[in-house]
């Protein structure tokens, strides 16, 4: 069985989360007076140990956010992530995600924010994501949603760019890239656009689903 | 500093106690079934339980330490 740092801890925070839980029953049933003992005690269980918890799970929930498990669990994610997991598919998305680089985190690689600011801007976006699907798609069907899905802004071609460093001879040798090389630094010309590497994901009108 | 109310640290503990059980129970929930609510509720509402049970135990800590210092003021003045 192979032991990732995460499963450690999360064996650590359960750890932590029962000790405090006995300390703090323990005193609820033996209710003892308040003497420097029970203080001790108590600082533990109301302070030390529930602040272990705290720490760790953080750094496991974290984690699982960037896992495609995580964007899946909207239903209606399920045929973006199902693609990306098939290995026969020849989506753009789904060719990344057999790249170990990508793997279990490519919802995550691909659509985060990048920069100092980039894990924070990106959970901010990820709350208005729960949002829109708490409001909007959360009672229809997949096929009812699937035409409503769009992103909040276009995708950004420096995404693209943490990989493909486009500096390189043999990618000004497509002589699309050479004849679009400032539009698309400028990102008035998307990588993803349909006709040049898009679309990246199965869609309603494009991709069959 | 006078607090507008009376604290009873044993009640006070006792609440603590029943908050941060709730937030430990939140914190594990999303330990075990990690999907976007549970992680969310434990990252709000469990932490949340558990700050303020930590603040009713420092609360009650410091009104503690004072009464005490407050006694022995007292005692000191009796017999001086």
């Amino acid at each position: 069985m192979e032991l990732s740092i995460s499963s450690v801890l999360v064996v650590l925070a359960l750890g932590s989360a029962a000790v405090a839980a006995a300390i703090l029953v323990w005193y609820l049933v033996k209710r003892p007076p308040l003497m420097w003992t029970t203080k001790i005690a108590l600082l533990l269980g109301l302070g030390i140990f529930p602040l272990a918890t705290a720490a760790t799970g953080n750094v496991v929930g974290f984690q699982h956010t960037m896992s495609r498990e995580f964007c899946g669990g909207c239903h209606v994610m399920e045929p973006f992530t199902h693609d990306v997991g098939n290995p026969s598919s020849l989506t753009l998305a789904a060719r990344h995600s057999r790249n170990p680089s990508f793997g279990d985190h490519s919802c995550y690689a691909c659509h985060e924010d990048y920069g100092m600011f980039g894990p924070v801007t990106t959970k901010l976006n990820g709350l208005r994501h729960v949002y829109e699907y708490w409001t909007r798609f959360h009672s229809m069907t997949i096929e009812e949603a699937l035409p409503q899905i769009e992103m909040f802004k276009p995708y950004p071609n420096k995404n693209c760019m943490q990989c493909h460093s486009t500096q390189v001879p043999t990618w000004y040798r497509v002589p699309e890239h050479a004849a679009l090389d400032r539009e698309v630094r400028s990102g008035q010309v998307s990588c993803a656009s349909a006709g040049c590497h898009g679309p990246i994901h199965p869609t309603t009108d494009g991709v069959p689903l | 500093m006078k607090l507008p109310f009376e604290i009873n640290p044993q009640r006070f503990l006792r609440l603590a106690a029943f908050l941060a059980l709730a937030g430990l129970a939140f914190m594990v929930w999303s330990l075990v079934d990690p999907r976007p609510i549970p992680i969310m509720a434990a990252m709000s509402v469990g932490q949340g339980l558990g700050t303020l049970s930590l603040l009713i135990f420092a609360l009650v800590v410091l009104d503690d330490a004072r009464r005490a210092s407050k006694q022995k003021a007292d005692k000191d003045q009796d017999s001086g």
